[in-house]
């Protein structure tokens, strides 16, 4: 059995040569690729050089990037704050007030729809909430409504309606493991100190379960900005997000450069913004040890 | 400790989360084209269609061929880095796992824009090949999160113990180690499985039009007569998803069992 | 309880270092184990004792230096074909066997048949009282019958030498100091050489032949436990076995032979040279055992010399007492140790008292 640091390292990067070389083959030289597209002048699907900022420029000075940039943020921001407070109480009941024995069961029902087909469960909105669809049929039907509501073609609303139904499931976990290892004496030792429950609840119980919180957020928020399946389907496609845009600009229009620079632009957001939630989650356990 | 507001909420929750799921079998097998209340009579008529329409079955086919393909290879690829990375210190440790890791923190749409943009410039022809390629990526991550844990959960000491006891470093893994961290390796298997059937980006993307499940069944919700076997096809594929899960969970109880271990949690 | 220095060497140690990259983890280990000895490596957490026991195993490489098991050099000589087996501190029960199929794992290229093989399980499952015990499942035993498990698994190899890694640090008291005495017939019975790993001393001292004493990747001291307790060779390791009293001295000469020294609130005393280990270069001090120390009754008179000292505290212990006590006046404190006997009261604090001692039970430090 080899101890040595050299020999140990060398064992190490053998066991690991087959999926690195896999993720650098098809991860690192892509998203490299695309690196070096966004600098390049380019037309209908070819590149050429010289080098150049134009694309970026081109982002900057057209209004309609900035805008499906910041729709999306904000889209996926608002879903992940619904998923989030929606998720809360549901991860608190099941830590608090369901037996040890139980609790399984709970976090397995609460994660069965998570498993059963995103598209269908995506589809089934698309039924519901569409033009004639089974909401409006079922409203006209018991004569509650004279016209369609079409509530699909409410646009973001709709959107957002969606992916929070979507992604719901992901923001119950880290927020649950979370609340299990918050020492149970703590909150006995709060209210022997005087606090009632509710103060005991966010002085002592909330702190402690953050870094839980800001993980399901990151963990709604990474999957929701990039969606791609709920703004074609819901909202009629008419209002695209970022992954329905680079779409269009690498596949429709073709062109790479500009799709490339809209790529980097967009991946630079989601760090910064997952950065964020981060240092936000760093501030908070250094601020309550 | 009783909450009946956190009850009632919690169960309004999961009302909201099953709404959608529950309407599937309900208009399964109702009588109508068209999917309203209230119901209009029992039929199995549309099993029947999802059951005759070839494109369906081909589609299938490809979906399985990929899933388990996916699978396999996320699986060992996740095996090898989970375990070089619990085991071992060598350079470049952290920025390789990062970059195995990545694809958790990416919009899906980007790496598989990316792998396009490079496969169709090096002239690769789209195929499930190259589906399987891109979808392993996604995957992987999730397994090497699924073994890091069952590997960390196993003791250094039993590995040396075997050694001690006149075994080889290969019969070691054999013996001792590849069984203990067997929930782990079919749990991975599992969850790699169910994300790549359900995947959709890269399955559309990258595979030229080819029918896979996922795509397909994208299409056919378009068709408002095309509605109902859908709903017929989604009620099968939720009860093949929630059989499999509870092989998983099974299978993840008797491991932990086996290993002596209490049960400290559900899923993941 | 010197043990017979005839025997023939079993493990051999020429001078072994193990450095950790920048860590120098064993600075020079030398020493040899005999065949059938009981071995303790005793020293404080990170003193190198299990890194050394793991050498001797083939978990670790050394950086330098030779080991030799029974006459052959260990180098490059792999784990699992070196003639030693070990007892995890963790047991490293294999959890998805039985009790049979874990004390038999190590017999799996043994050519001998599969009845036979059973019958050495079954033979070495009651060598550790764990008769019938073959189709538990070993994720089911308590933490004592798992250690029994352990070492019929190792045993039933035969190795030259049994290495045991803190065996017993997870077990409770009670069960602590039954295994001791067990370990020890077990050791008697089967006569192999056993190295035990401990940072209790009084295990080690209970239990062992011989004990290494580690400090910071040395061997401070290699000797039989009497030697260690009553003559340790400095101050360290006379601090870290039992309790000593320290108390400051000068020399006064030193001749052939003897030391004469004034240690403060004693006075005056002569030492035998084996009662003065070699300089390190300290300030001297004279170190006393609690138990060497006696409080006198008023008709009593002191066989060899008395000092009086007046009572600081009092820590009654049931069986014993144990007294701090002022010596002579000055602000020299020691701690002694009296059985408590029938008729004799405990005394209290601020009690004038005198104390009896004897100059051959004085080590010098300095």
């Amino acid at each position: 059995m080899a101890t040595t640091p050299r020999s140990e390292a060398r064992a190490g990067l053998k066991l690991i040569s087959p999926t690195a070389i896999y993720v650098i083959l098809l991860l690192a030289l892509p998203l490299a690729t695309v690196l070096i597209y966004s600098v390049m002048t380019g037309g209908r699907g070819n590149v050429s050089l010289p080098l150049t900022f134009d694309n970026y420029a081109e982002l900057w000075s057209k209004p309609v990037y900035g805008y499906i940039l910041l729709k999306s943020l904000l889209v996926a921001l608002t879903v992940t704050f619904i998923t989030v407070v929606l998720a809360y109480p549901v991860a608190y009941f099941v830590s608090f007030h369901v037996k040890p024995d139980r609790k399984s069961l709970w976090l397995f029902l609460i994660t069965i729809p998570f498993w059963t087909s995103y598209i269908i469960r995506v589809s089934l909105w698309f039924v519901i909430l569409g033009y004639d669809g089974l909401l409006d049929k079922t409203l006209m039907s018991l004569g509650i409504m004279d016209s369609q509501l079409n509530f699909s073609s409410y646009g973001i609303p709709a959107i957002i309606f969606v992916l929070a139904h979507a992604y719901a499931p992901f923001a119950v976990l880290p927020i649950f493991v979370s609340l299990e290892k918050v020492d149970r004496s703590l909150l006995e030792a709060g209210q022997d100190l005087g606090e009632s429950r509710w103060v005991t609840f966010l002085r002592v119980t909330l702190p402690l379960s953050m870094p839980g919180v800001i993980a399901a957020a990151l963990i709604v928020f990474i999957p929701t900005v990039g969606d791609y399946v709920t703004p074609k389907l819901v909202g009629d496609g008419r209002e695209p997000m970022i992954a329905n845009f680079i779409e269009t600009a690498l596949l429709k229009l073709r062109n790479y450069p500009q799709g490339s620079a809209f790529a980097v632009v967009s991946m630079l957001m989601v760090g910064i913004v997952s950065v964020v939630f981060v240092l936000l989650n760093r501030r908070f356990i250094g601020g309550s040890k | 400790m009783k909450a009946p507001w956190l009850r009632g909420f919690t169960f309004l929750y999961l009302l909201f989360l099953y709404s959608p799921i529950l309407l599937l079998p309900i208009f399964a097998f109702n009588a109508s084209k068209v999917v309203s209340f209230p119901l209009s009579g029992f039929t199995t008529d549309w099993f029947v269609e999802m059951w005759n329409d070839q494109n369906l079955r081909i589609a299938a086919k490809n979906s399985l061929i990929i899933a388990l393909s996916v699978a396999t290879l996320s699986t060992i690829l996740g095996i090898f880095a989970a375990r070089a990375s619990v085991r071992y210190r060598f350079p470049g440790k952290a920025p390789i796992m990062g970059l195995i890791m990545l694809p958790l923190v990416l919009p899906e749409m980007i790496v598989a824009m990316s792998l396009l943009v490079v496969l169709l410039s090096i002239g690769v022809n789209l195929s499930l090949l190259t589906v399987i390629m891109g979808q392993v990526l996604i995957c992987t991550p999730f397994a090497v999160a699924i073994l890091t844990s069952a590997f960390q959960s196993l003791d250094r000491s039993l590995e040396e113990a075997a050694m001690d006891l006149g075994e080889t470093q290969w019969s070691t893994f054999r013996l001792i180690i590849l069984p203990l961290v067997m929930p782990g390796i079919l749990a991975s298997f599992l969850i790699c499985f169910t994300i790549s059937f359900d995947e959709f980006i890269i399955a559309n993307f990258l595979g030229s039009g080819q029918p896979i499940l996922s795509v397909y069944i994208f299409g056919q919700f378009r068709f408002p007569a095309k509605v109902p076997s859908m709903l017929a096809l989604g009620t099968v594929l939720v009860c093949f998803s929630i059989i499999l899960l509870g092989f998983a969970e099974y299978m993840r109880r008797r491991g932990i069992a086996k290993a002596g271990g209490k049960d400290t949690g559900g899923f993941l | 309880m010197t043990f017979s220095d005839d025997r023939p060497t079993m493990i051999e140690f020429k001078d072994v270092h193990k450095y950790y990259g920048d860590y120098h983890a064993l600075r020079g280990i030398n020493g040899t184990i005999k065949a059938g000895e009981f071995f303790s490596l005793l020293g404080p957490s990170g003193c190198g004792k299990t890194t050394l026991l793991r050498t001797i195993a083939g978990f670790e490489d050394i950086s330098s230096g030779v080991i030799m098991i029974d006459g052959k050099d260990m180098a490059g000589v792999a784990a699992n074909v070196r003639p030693t087996n070990m007892v995890f501190q963790s047991y490293a029960i294999f959890p998805h066997m039985s009790v049979a199929e874990n004390v038999g794992f190590g017999l799996r290229k043994d050519p001998r048949s599969k009845e036979e093989k059973a019958k050495a399980v079954a033979e070495a499952l009651e060598m550790v009282g764990l008769k019938g015990y073959g189709n538990r499942a070993a994720h089911a035993l308590s933490g004592g019958q798992r250690q029994r498990v352990a070492l019929a698994r190792a045993l039933i190899l035969k190795p030259k030498v049994l290495l045991l890694d803190e065996p017993l640090s997870a077990l409770d008291k009670k069960m602590r100091e039954h295994m001791q005495v067990e370990l020890i017939k077990l050791q008697r019975q089967v006569g192999i050489t056993f190295i035990l790993v401990t940072h209790d001393q009084e295990e080690a001292l209970v239990m062992s032949d011989r004990i290494a004493v580690m400090f910071e990747g040395e061997i401070a001291q290699l000797a039989d436990p009497e030697t260690l307790y009553r003559r340790p060779n400095s101050k360290k390791v006379a601090d870290f076995i039992g309790t000593m009293n320290f108390i400051p001295t000068t020399v006064l000469s030193e001749s052939n032979g003897s030391v004469e020294i004034e240690a403060k609130g004693l006075g005056r005393a002569t030492l035998d040279a084996s009662m003065a280990p070699p300089a390190k270069g300290e300030s001297p001090v004279v170190g006393l055992r609690p138990e060497t120390l006696t409080l006198l009754y008023d008709d009593q008179k002191a066989t060899e010399r008395e000092t009086d000292g007046v009572i600081d505290e009092v820590i009654y212990f049931g069986d014993m007492t144990y007294y701090d006590v002022y010596l002579g006046g000055t602000d020299v404190e020691v701690r002694l140790s009296m059985r408590n006997v029938p008729g004799r009261p405990v005394l209290e604090v601020g009690d004038k008292v005198r104390v009896a001692w004897s100059p051959s039970a004085l080590v010098l430090f300095r």
